[in-house]
């Protein structure tokens, strides 16, 4: 029921705005949430508790307590007492069997209690094991709260953005404010952030505002993310002053869930903010001065309350709540009962340190006080006002009043003092065990309202005061916040090379490589692809590799000490094969090196490999402190690999320069113009025929493409390159090598030069080149016309004793060929080996070298 | 089930130290608290002390995802770990403490074709070692899992899963339990909140464990310390080739559970499962740093959330509800260590990384059995520490250094 209009009210009563709440039309007022405008159109049962399903209503209408959890619009566990109101919103309860006002699922309340005590589960459904997974069906049924929507996602646009502020304070009470406004006075840079929306539109001289926007924690480097709803803003600030203030503690009797039963600042904000009478008849219990206050607010919105109980005066040993169908009727003190329909408790307040602990500041248990207090906090972070224990009286509350009736420690997931007292009994006796075991604090209000309830009791229980039991760890983020917030908008295109529309359009298969999208083959028959290739001319696009600039005067001192081969005595114009190797010796990554000028080099890498190697170089570039400067040029040059026998014809007739063999032989690197555009061509054979890569400014890439296929050129796409690699023997790191393969278990023994000075991985190479080992990676051709799976194994007495890594059909060699790792005893050429495929195995001999062209004549014609 | 009714203690209050035992178990872990469950049921040794610098299950036992599998790579791995998972079938039943463990099935996604490869030659080695273990496409994902995102919209599509039936998640807390409630039942003792400050040694033994609670003998030391594993092993003069890092995880609000699998993506650096309570429980891979400051970070949480709704859109507008981060030692090859080292009578279970909590029960008895025996069982000789210095590797990880 609505109050006369009144002065400070956040309602603006001109505006009226209605929404459906759990079936039922209700209107409220624009400034309302959808929590006060349902409270005042009478209605009290807002959700079912987790465990018995007893109905539950609002009790601290700050957004910390589970109570008014209820499915909006079709996002689940939505709190609706700080929801703002907004026109034909649907507000359903959640994990309710029928409806709130009647669950089907409360008669575990009435008759389930001695079956179910805590850690029931535990005890029960263990035999037969084959019954388990319908128990498990069972109680998963009736686990969760909210429903969530299959078919929900990408509803929101998120945003992250970064801000800088020399002062950051969390929080907007008068403490927080007095704090900005004492900051703004000695220069700009203020900033204020406060959960509650009240204060959006707070002018404070010099001082930025931000509501509702809730600072979720203090993380590496004061770090403070701030939930604006569908704006993260990350907030890095010289100065953090917290003024969480403090959050108000439920008192621990039977009856103590039942609906009419809040707290203080709950029953403030409805009558305050909202103007509704909350009660007609109301019962005041409270143990600290702020619990009193409340008492003049009613009497002024003409609810009679006719006993107020100062728990620092009168100690009562009994304290009952009693009502009928979930709601509070009278309250019992020691046997002298009180009629009431709202029943305000407080057991003190908790300052709100969980900033603080998560920043690195220490929370020790304040006996003067009787609740936890933050100290020893880290530099660069303040904390003022209630949340450091300033201005909070002495609380001693019982940690549980007796009684006859459920008495609830934990709200979220109803756990009652019995529960406690038992897991105790059963040795749960450290306070992080019972915390598990009961589950208390562990509900969605994460220990805001249970956590000092929990260790009042438990220190009653075990006798050990609350200083010795500390508190548990407190764990970011402050309050919920929705993934899709944290997540932010997606920044993960898909990656397109510059020639990518010409595949496109010549019908090829487009495969995602990586965050590539890259054509797999432009025709139904890859073969006719690589025939290509082998008998005229083929081009393929490999703009996909990584590409770096490496150049200073040390960068040749810099290449030394990456790879385990030698760059220094190479000459300008000339190419070399490198394979990167770890601290531990394995293989990383493999590339080529051309040596362009005397101090500049062009490395690239595999596709997959470009961010990583870059990382590589520049973390060592920077631990060795070289003259040398790296640069990443993987999409500003784009590349092609034109192969075949008439490569050198094509690629004569689209540049003037001199491309006969003579003129550009073998491993030659030369900048050259091609159809007009300058290009580094590079004269390498991964594909095994004659071929130039030609790298050249990606904006040229379609037009080149254009030219060389105008030439003849025919496309192939990576099937038919895997397949032509792999006619060569040549390996691609990744697939054909792992995590523990090394240049002399891959068979390149030859690659790495020992008697140079250090570089990265020698200690470990040095190692293997005296060591017999355990495997090889040799090719392998099949005896009949099987293809096995990549992954396939190498079987020996019907164990795994190596592994396929890439097989396929070769037309040019007349079999099915492949890499495999097998033991080092059957490496031999031509030994046999037994492969698994499709159930059988099938056998295989080892082939060393090439499978075609073994003298590699083809490419270096 | 009568202890529904009548509340029994799980285990006795911490006992006074004794001066001496048989065996002293340094960490009340899973895996401490397993090897002496298996010590004193299956080899007689009762004379044993667990010793716990905080709780039970203070460390990664009650910090990890509770993922159980065996499709391991290595063939040495997945018929260690397929062991494992035989145990932890009975387990319930064995220790009459529901452990809760929910086999749904476990699915690696692959989003490429080199993850494709990878997850046939798992695949493979599983099938050949008895491991219900297959390679499937993307149809039969939509079966098994309806609510992943399955279209070509995310960065990564799904190109198909290793899906591995007998996988599944349990209720990690409830294994500390049993098995500490087992151990104790035996007679072994838990000493919670008791340090280890020291190792007495005498020649190639140690003699002795010094505590924060006082000294006491030993016959012989297993230490099962995890993160802290390299620390401990120093105050004995063990050098370990263990690097400290930390792992992330959070838990989101409950929600009515629709996710019964496992759902695991390596190129994506997230796992999902829901929980019997209804939270979504979300890992990522260990951080590359070392580190033994638990604080965990933002851009976890972040790239987390991202990754975690690329798989299931739904979850949007779940909200986070919290962190925690525990510690992970890291073997160079991903491979446990377990088993004897240099000093006669000290053993080590360390090198876990993120399996550790999977192999519990089959550390506890492979262990137990080298403490009773002397002999190292067949299943744990290839993860000796001694492979260091022949460098003979075990390697779980299945792209090259550089991630692919």
């Amino acid at each position: 029921m609505r109050l006369e209009p009144r002065s400070g009210e956040r309602i603006d009563r001109s505006k009226p705005v209605s929404f459906s709440f759990a079936g039922w039309k209700v209107a409220g007022f624009e400034g309302d949430t959808l929590g006060s405008a349902a409270f005042a159109a009478g209605k009290r049962v807002f959700s079912r508790s987790f465990k018995y399903h007893r109905p539950r209503g609002l009790l601290c209408c700050s957004g910390h307590c589970p109570n008014c959890l209820m499915t909006v619009d079709g996002v689940p566990n939505v709190r609706v007492c700080t929801e703002p109101i907004r026109e034909g919103a649907v507000v359903e309860g959640q994990n309710v069997r029928w409806s709130l006002d009647f669950d089907f699922m409360s008669v575990t309340d009435k008759v389930g209690g001695p079956f179910t005590p805590v850690g029931f589960y535990y005890r029960t459904f263990i035999r037969p094991r084959r019954l388990w997974p319908f128990y498990e069906k069972f109680l998963r049924s009736a686990a969760g709260l909210g429903e969530l929507d299959e078919h929900a996602g990408y509803s929101r646009r998120y945003d992250t953005e970064h801000r800088k502020a020399r002062v950051l304070v969390v929080g907007g009470g008068p403490a927080g404010r007095a704090a900005a406004l004492a900051a703004a006075a000695s220069g700009d840079g203020v900033v204020l952030v406060d959960e509650d929306a009240s204060l959006n539109g707070m002018q404070l001289d010099g001082v930025e505002v931000l509501a509702p926007a809730r600072a979720l924690g203090i993380w590496e480097g004061g770090l403070v993310p701030v939930d604006a709803g569908t704006v993260l803003y990350r907030f890095r600030a010289a100065r953090i002053i917290v003024a969480t203030g403090a959050i108000e503690q439920p008192l621990v009797f039977p009856g103590n869930d039942l609906i009419g039963v809040m707290l203080p600042g709950g029953v403030r904000r409805l009558v305050n903010d909202f103007s509704i009478k909350p009660g007609n008849r109301a019962i005041v219990v409270a143990a600290d001065d702020e619990g009193f206050e409340v008492a003049d607010d009613l009497s002024e919105a003409g609810v009679a309350v006719p006993r107020v109980i100062d728990l620092r005066e009168t100690r009562p040993r009994e304290l009952v709540a009693q009502g009928g169908k979930g709601r509070v009727r009278r309250l019992v003190v020691d046997g002298e009962s009180f009629d009431c329909d709202l029943l305000v408790a407080s057991g003190g307040r908790q300052p709100a340190y969980s900033l603080l602990a998560q920043a690195g500041a220490r929370i020790e248990f304040d006996s003067e006080l009787g609740v936890f207090v933050p100290t020893e906090l880290p530099s660069g972070v303040e904390a003022v006002g209630s949340v450091t224990g300033d201005g909070l009286g002495k609380v001693d509350p019982e940690p549980a009043y007796g009684g006859k009736g459920k008495c609830f420690v934990c709200v979220c997931e109803d756990v009652t003092t019995k529960d406690m007292k038992r897991a105790i009994a059963e040795g749960f006796d450290s306070i992080e065990l019972a915390k598990r075991y009961t589950t208390t604090t562990m509900g969605p209000c994460q220990g805001k309202l249970c956590h000092l309830p929990s260790i009042r009791l438990y220190s009653k229980e075990t006798r050990v005061y609350e200083a010795a039991i500390g508190t548990t760890t407190a764990r970011p983020p402050w309050a919920p916040v929705e993934l899709g917030l944290l997540a932010g908008r997606e920044l993960t295109p898909a990656r397109r090379t510059s020639m990518h529309w010409s595949h496109a359009e010549a019908g090829a298969t487009i495969q995602w490589a990586g965050p590539w999208k890259r054509p797999y083959a432009y025709g139904e028959k890859p073969e006719d692809e690589v025939r290509a290739v082998h008998e005229s001319l083929g081009v393929i696009d490999v703009s996909t590799l990584g590409k770096l600039f490496v150049e200073g005067p040390e960068a040749v001192a810099l290449l030394e000490r990456l790879y385990p081969n030698r760059f220094g005595d190479m000459k300008s114009g000339r190419i070399r094969y490198g394979v990167l190797t770890s601290d531990a010796g394995r293989i990383m990554d493999d590339g080529t090196i051309a040596r362009l000028a005397d101090d500049l080099y062009y490395v690239t890498t595999t596709s997959t490999g470009a961010d990583a190697v870059t990382a590589w170089f520049e973390w060592w570039n920077a631990v060795w402190g070289y003259e040398a400067e790296i640069v990443n040029v993987t999409g500003a040059i784009a590349a092609v690999n034109l192969a075949g026998p008439q490569s050198r014809d094509a690629l004569q007739r689209l540049t003037e320069a001199d491309v006969s063999a003579e003129a550009f032989k073998y491993l030659d690197a030369q900048e050259i113009d091609v159809a007009g555009v300058p290009t580094l061509a590079l004269r390498i054979g991964f594909v095994g025929e004659l071929g130039y890569e030609l790298h050249f400014p990606s904006p040229a890439g379609e037009y080149l493409w254009g030219q060389l296929v105008a030439e003849g050129a025919r496309p192939f796409g990576l099937e038919p390159q895997r397949i032509l690699r792999l006619e060569k023997g040549h390996v691609i790191v990744g697939q054909d090598t792992d995590s523990e393969s090394n240049l002399y278990s891959a068979g390149m023994s030859w690659l790495p030069k020992l008697d140079k000075d250090d570089f990265v991985g020698k200690y470990a190479l040095e190692h293997f080149a005296e060591r017999e080992e355990k495997e090889r990676l040799v090719g392998f051709t099949m005896e009949e016309d099987v293809l096995p799976a990549e992954g396939a194994q190498i079987v020996v007495e019907g164990f795994p004793a190596g592994r396929v890594t890439s097989a396929r059909r070769s037309e040019a060699v007349g079999s099915v060929i492949g890499l495999a790792w097998v033991p080092t005893d059957r490496a031999k050429n031509g030994t046999r080996v037994e492969i698994r495929v499709d159930r059988l195995l099938r056998g295989a001999r080892v082939t060393h070298g090439a499978f075609f062209d073994s003298a590699g004549q083809r490419m270096r014609s | 089930m009568k202890d529904i009714f009548f509340p029994k203690r799980m285990w006795r209050p911490r006992p006074e130290l004794k001066r001496s035992y048989e065996v002293v178990i340094v960490g009340g872990g899973s895996h401490g608290l397993a090897t002496a469950y298996y010590l004193a049921k299956r080899h007689g040794i009762r004379d044993v002390c667990i010793l716990e610098k905080s709780y039970i299950g203070s460390g990664a036992s009650g910090r990890n995802t509770t993922i159980i599998r065996s499709n391991y790579r290595t063939p040495e791995g997945a018929a260690f770990y397929g062991e494992s998972v035989r145990l932890y079938e009975k387990l319930s039943s064995e220790l009459n403490f529901n452990l809760m463990f929910s086999q749904h099935g476990h699915l690696t996604l692959a989003h490429s074709d080199r993850a494709m490869i990878t997850m046939q030659e798992r695949a493979e080695v599983n099938k050949l070692l008895g491991i219900n273990s297959s390679v499937i496409g993307v149809d039969r994902i939509s079966e098994l899992c309806p609510p992943l995102d399955l279209t070509d919209r995310p960065a990564y599509p799904i190109m198909g899963a290793l899906y591995h039936p007998p996988g599944g998640i349990i209720r990690h807390d409830a294994v500390v339990w049993g098995f500490a409630r087992a151990a104790d039942w035996f007679g072994v003792e838990i000493h919670p909140n008791t340090e280890v400050t020291g190792f007495e040694r005498s020649g190639d033994r140690v003699t002795a464990v010094e505590t924060t609670r006082g000294r006491v003998e030993c016959g012989q030391v297993v230490s099962a310390t995890a993160g802290w594993s390299s620390l401990v092993g120093g105050l004995a003069g063990v050098r370990l080739p263990i690097t400290t890092h930390i792992l992330q995880a959070f838990v989101t609000e409950p929600v009515k559970p629709f996710l019964d699998v496992v759902i695991v993506s390596s190129q994506l650096h997230v796992y999902v499962s829901q929980t019997d309570r209804g939270e979504f429980l979300i890992g990522a891979e260990i951080e590359p740093y070392t580190t033994y400051k638990s604080t965990g970070t933002l851009s976890f949480l972040e790239v987390s959330a991202a990754h975690a709704i690329d798989l299931f859109p739904q979850l949007e507008r779940t909200r986070v509800l919290r962190t925690w981060t525990g510690l992970c030692d890291l073997s160079p090859d991903y491979s446990p260590i377990l088993g004897k080292t240099e000093i006669d009578n000290f053993h080590v279970s360390t090198g876990w990384g993120t399996y550790g909590f999977k192999a519990a029960p089959i550390v506890g008895v492979t262990l137990a059995e080298l403490v009773a025996t002397g002999k190292t069982p067949d299943l744990i000789a290839p993860f000796a520490l001694d492979r260091f210095h022949t460098d003979t590797l075990v390697s779980e990880l299945a792209a090259a250094a550089v991630s692919h």
